[in-house]
């Protein structure tokens, strides 16, 4: 796979024949590509094809159905949001927050903000954003030290790395530029991609 | 009278198929309901693609469970845009169900040693099995073996590569040729 496009690696995906990390490259390319996700979904309607040619099986007689209930991704992210909200109290306070994180939570306090749920192959992760985009703040699931960067119509900007707190990572960018998406990366690789509306 | 939510009914001679665009953004939406439905329309089909890897009906089913669990808790990576969903389930079940065999060495084993599954504890669908002969016919020897290793005995392009004494970029250029052009020949409509 080079660095633009998957290429060939779309019909190895659908067959079987990537190991998982390659499958993870796919997985993270095709979620801002449209012409390599196309390519990929006819090369998986392929693979359909092939499987019809056994009858289905029925489902073994004692099987049920998975419980699909609302997942950890809806909460594990206001952990972070309650640390701002007790910052903010203690900000109104005499003192001023001391955390690390206290920028995020300064710039919380005086504006309006919207989030964003990243989606791709990587882990759990959310930006959280002024609506004038006066400021960006990035928590990730996690411990790795991935990278952001903002991707705009005037190009990518490296935005840094986050940084761990308390079992998830963040980063906050103190950056007046609207951008379109916001990308997770590891090394070279975008693993994440969150939209900016 | 226009379907709502249908763009696209195919005729083969077995049946119709219908897309059910509105399940397909449901889905993509990760609507718990959407889920639910799929589990109803496509949960056999994703048994038996993850049964013909594993040959252990439990541990298809399991497996099962654990594709559709880990796309509704990590947000999934479908669009409508992609294709047909059912087509993105079986491939993340089949991917899902050959990543346990390569990982348990037995597994492992007895894929390498066993014969087309498809004759042993599935039984074929006659009009698709005939199917998708004539389009394997349309396939040069090479492509044919390389489609048998890869496909049918779930072997990556670099275990291949190793077995045919090939390089590794050759055998990735003959599985998309071989795969391309097995789409050409079950044709393009009858896969969607």
């Amino acid at each position: 796979m080079n660095d633009s496009h998957i290429g060939e690696n779309a019909e190895l995906y659908a067959v079987g024949s990537l190991d998982e990390l390659e499958r993870q490259r796919v997985e993270a390319h095709v979620a801002n590509c449209a012409d390599c996700l196309r390519r990929l979904g006819q090369a998986e309607e392929t693979v359909l094809g092939l499987e019809r040619e056994t009858q289905a099986a029925p489902l073994p007689a004692d099987a049920r159905a998975p419980q699909f209930i609302a997942p950890r991704r809806a909460v594990w992210w206001l952990g972070a949001l309650a640390a701002a909200a007790a910052l903010i109290i203690g900000y109104l306070l005499p003192h001023p927050p001391t955390a690390s994180n206290g920028p995020a939570q300064v710039a919380m306090l005086h504006s309006h903000f919207n989030h964003a749920q990243f989606t791709g192959a990587g882990p759990l992760a959310k930006v959280i954003y002024a609506r004038d985009r006066s400021w960006y703040y990035v928590i990730v699931e996690g411990s790795h030290a991935y990278s952001v960067e903002g991707v705009g119509t005037s190009g990518t900007i490296d935005l840094g790395s986050v940084t761990t707190r308390d079992g998830t990572s963040e980063l906050f960018v103190p950056h007046a530029r609207r951008f379109e998406r916001i990308e997770l990366r590891d090394g070279p690789n975008v693993v994440e991609t969150a939209q900016i509306r | 009278m226009a379907l709502p939510h249908v763009s696209r009914i195919v005729h083969s001679p077995k049946d119709f198929r219908v897309r059910d665009e509105a399940l397909e953004a449901a889905f993509a939406r990760r609507d718990a309901t959407a889920y639910e439905r799929a589990y109803q329309q496509f949960g056999a089909r994703m048994y038996t693609s993850a049964l013909r890897v594993l040959r252990d009906k439990e541990l298809a089913h399991d497996c099962v469970h654990d594709v559709l669990l880990h796309l509704w808790r990590k947000g999934t990576s479908y669009s409508p845009a992609r294709g047909n969903l059912e087509a993105f389930l079986v491939v993340c079940v089949r991917n899902a169900a050959l990543t346990r065999a390569r990982d348990d060495a037995r597994r492992r084993a007895l894929l390498a040693e066993a014969p087309p599954p498809a004759t042993s504890t599935l039984d074929a669908d006659p009009f698709e099995h005939a199917h998708v002969t004539e389009a394997l016919s349309k396939l040069s020897e090479t492509q044919a073996k390389t489609i048998q290793l890869a496909y049918y005995r779930g072997m990556t392009h670099t275990e291949i590569a190793a077995a045919l004494s090939e390089p590794v970029g050759t055998i990735k250029s003959r599985i998309s040729n071989a795969l391309r052009t097995l789409r050409d020949a079950l044709g393009k409509e009858s896969l969607r």
